[in-house]
């Protein structure tokens, strides 16, 4: 029997094919793990020449983004080389001077998705639905959510945010049996979750107690964000802003139940809050000196992630926002905003490298690991598939992301019309001087109903009246959430 | 005879170079402005172009605009809220000059005379101008909580609980802004002042000592008559600048709160920036412009009728002497 001898050479090439083959597998095995629909993303955009792209997007937000800017980098070739860093309330207003000038220097802007329709009427927004059946990519969002994202049945955003405003009610009071028993004594019943706007107001009265540096209520009321609330009252006394017709329906009975609605919490208030915005409020809500409000759902993580030292951690309930029975029939309404999303700039000669970038940044695997991060809270759950992730529940708790869902269930947009920042203004303008005094509830609103009319004509009543459908088509379609 | 020629020609030749390069000088200092002129012209044009045409941001084109002539104007001079516009920065203007002027003068008087440890003093005063005023802004809105730092050395002062709400108050808030802009500024009057004060001669003011005048009338009949000129030069320069204060009130307060701070320059930024109206902010920032013109015409007149009258006190002295 001859013997053959096992050559060094015969070994080396083995081995050298070895690695051949298992750094082919290991580079498969990379983008299998990415998972179906990144997969089918990243196949798409391999189609395109790889781009160095320009983005604005505020610095809090853009935090979450650089791990997975990279992967996509690996992946394609493509990415995010520069973000501006431009907070929220600015950029819309640089979005549009880009649109003046029809510059295709920024490539996304991270902008609230209530300027779409004013973005589209200026030509600045790309529509993405073909670069998502390109892609095979299905936005999913919670209930009705997706519209916001929408114009006209088009989509020309990718979520980043949810934003709902979910109820705080503080726990340990709520749960104190001496003051169950002193609610109970005064008011003749029980003290339970605040079904109504007048249930709120009622509780938020008895636990008001400025001297102990306690405050029943901690909703904004600057100038800047007096408006999210006005529009969750109104909605959920069965009002609508504008008829079919363009005609603006503010001094109707209910927008004058949302604006009684809305000063009659003055009264549980902070002295100071009508020059408040986010900055002063949330250290208040987060170190305990507010018994309840309406807030956005990125104060429950920072409340209760673990890795954040917050004093009132356990000491919160979350759920349903209050709602109205004004109408005859029960209807509770939530608000998200700003609702912020990647909008894609239609003069950008890499549009389509951004856009399947922005659609890689919205799928379930990317978008959680982005909403569901323990400490950079600024990103909020949107997708189904967040309500029962586990790094969101770490995170918003199990209480916290159900009562993100139901109010998701139940979330409406402010004016969801072109000229959005200016309607607003007029309505913010209106309820501050309202608020402070400067005129009553009643002549704010006509003002408002006279500055609208003019906003309406000035922008054109046909083009309004063409948008309306829209947004009454992002209304909830249930009243109480499932 | 002969040797005069030359020394005529010589004459001659001195003063055309003299005069070449005095247009040269002139040329070399306003060739930066023209630049300027130049590079801003484009614009100016453009806006006026905006300013006869209607057009807003949702307009396909910019030279698709409708051209509707004065309508803006008329409707900017109709507005409403462009007045108390106009009112609120015309009180502001004149509360934080007039503010500036009084603290400006009480430092430059302390200072105009060395002393030691004057360096450190000066430094110290023009601090405040020194700071950004978004940095002003934002650190104010701190220190005038209801229960922060202003009103608790106003409580140990009085001794009596001061609460007193600065910023979310409508009636007080313009005038909170106003002592924010008298802090900022003064050093930009004491500075203008103390260099006007250096500069008044010393003989009369050593002759009124001699002859035993007090402090107070040396300054009163002296010193401020001479200080005239640049008085009015101070409060001039500062009121106009006023008149475009934009970042410490939209920092603190965004025109509110309602519209109790809400200024021309809010109402231009407001108009450009969130309602997108292009040709209304071109046409209201025109009719601004007109307003400041005025002004500036009137400031210039002053400046002027003061001017003659030191050029005639001063000429009465040397013909005097």
């Amino acid at each position: 029997m001859a013997n053959k001898k096992i050559k060094r050479r015969n070994i080396l090439k083995a081995g050298l094919g070895a690695a051949a083959v298992g750094s082919g597998l290991l580079g498969k095995v990379g983008t299998v793990s990415a998972g179906p629909e990144e997969d089918k993303i990243v196949t798409s955009a391999k189609r395109l020449q790889p781009a160095a792209m320009n983005g604005m997007m505020w610095s809090l937000y853009w935090r979450n983004y650089p791990k997975l800017n990279k992967e996509y980098k690996k992946a394609t070739g493509s990415y995010m080389a520069k973000v501006n860093d431009v907070p929220n309330l600015l950029i819309p207003q640089r979005a549009m001077a880009e649109a003046i000038s029809r510059s295709g220097k920024f490539d996304i802007f991270h902008v609230e998705s209530m300027m779409i329709p004013s973005l589209v009427a200026a030509g600045l927004a790309e529509p993405l639905d073909d670069y998502m059946k390109q892609a095979n990519f299905d936005l999913k969002m919670v209930g009705n959510f997706e519209k916001f994202m929408q114009y006209k049945g088009v989509t020309y955003a990718m979520p980043t945010d949810g934003n709902v405003c979910p109820h705080f009610i503080r726990k340990d009071l709520f749960d104190d049996p001496d003051e169950r028993k002193k609610f109970a004594d005064k008011h003749g019943k029980e003290l339970k979750w605040p079904v109504t706007f007048e249930d709120e107001l009622e509780m938020a009265k008895f636990f008001h107690r400025p001297e102990k540096d306690l405050y029943g209520f901690g909703g904004l009321r600057d100038k800047a964000n007096s408006s999210f609330w006005f529009w969750q009252y109104l909605y959920a006394a069965g009002g609508f802003p504008i008829s079919d017709d363009a005609e603006p329906q503010l001094t109707t009975p209910a927008a004058h139940y949302a604006i009684d609605t809305f000063l009659a919490l003055k009264q549980v208030s902070h002295p100071e809050a009508s020059a408040w915005g986010s900055p002063q409020m949330i250290p208040r809500l987060v170190g305990g000196k507010i018994f309840s409000c309406q807030y956005w759902d990125g104060i429950i993580a920072k409340i209760e992630s673990p890795t954040a030292k917050s004093p009132t951690r356990g000491k919160f309930y979350y759920g349903l926002v209050p709602g109205s029975k004004f109408s005859g029939k029960l209807i509770h309404r939530a608000f998200s905003a700003p609702v912020m999303g990647i909008v894609v700039n239609k003069y950008s000669p890499r549009k389509r490298q951004a856009a399947h970038w922005a659609l890689y940044m919205s799928t379930l695997k990317n978008s959680t690991s982005v909403v569901g991060h323990p400490t950079m809270t600024f990103h909020d759950p949107w997708h189904p598939g967040h309500m029962n992730a586990k790094s969101t529940l770490d995170v918003y708790t199990k209480q916290g992301m159900k009562a993100v869902h139901d109010c998701l269930q139940v979330t409406t947009p402010p004016p969801y019309l072109t000229g959005y920042h200016e309607f607003k203004e007029a309505v913010d303008k209106n309820l501050s001087e309202a608020y402070n005094g400067q005129k009553s509830g009643k002549q704010a609103l006509q003002d408002m109903q006279s500055r609208w009319s003019k906003i309406v004509r000035k922008i054109g009543k046909r083009t309004i009246k063409k948008e309306i459908p829209y947004y009454k088509g992002m209304m909830p379609k249930v009243n109480v959430p499932s | 005879m002969a040797q005069s020629v030359p020394s005529q020609t010589n004459d001659l030749e001195k003063m055309s170079s003299r005069s070449s390069g005095i247009r040269i000088f002139k040329w070399t200092l306003l060739s930066p402005l023209i630049c300027l002129a130049l590079f801003l012209l484009p614009v100016f044009i453009l806006q006026l172009y905006f300013a006869f045409h209607s057009w807003t941001i949702y307009l396909s084109s910019w030279s698709a605009a409708e051209y509707v002539g004065i309508e803006l104007f008329q409707e900017a001079l109709q507005d409403k809220r462009f007045f108390w516009a106009v009112a609120r920065s015309l009180l502001f203007a004149s509360l934080s000059t007039i503010g500036c002027f009084v603290f400006g003068l009480i430092l430059a008087l302390l200072m105009y005379r060395p002393f030691r440890g004057h360096g450190f003093f000066y430094i110290v005063f023009i601090l405040p101008m020194l700071t950004v005023p978004i940095v002003i802004a934002y650190t104010c809105d701190m220190l005038l909580y209801r229960a922060g730092p202003i009103n608790g050395f106003l409580s140990t002062i009085f001794g009596t609980e001061m609460r007193f709400t600065w910023l979310s108050n409508p009636d007080f808030a313009i005038f909170t802004v106003v002592m924010l802009e008298i802090w900022n500024w003064t050093p930009f009057t004491f500075i203008i002042l103390i260099a006007g004060l250096s500069s008044i001669p010393k003989e009369p003011l050593e002759a009124a000592r001699i002859l035993g005048a007090n402090r107070l009338k040396i300054f009163m009949e002296i010193q401020l008559p001479l200080l005239r000129p640049v008085i009015f030069l101070a409060l001039i320069l500062r009121f106009l600048e006023a008149m475009a204060e934009f970042p410490k009130t939209w920092g603190l307060l965004q025109g509110g709160p309602g519209s109790a701070t809400e200024t021309i320059p809010i109402y231009l930024y407001l108009i450009t920036w969130q309602f997108f109206d292009i040709s209304k902010a071109a046409a209201t920032s025109y009719v601004v412009m007109l307003i400041m013109i005025f002004v500036i015409l009137f400031a210039i007149r002053i400046l002027r009728k003061e001017k003659q009258s030191m050029d005639t006190l001063y000429s009465v002295r040397s013909s005097g002497s």
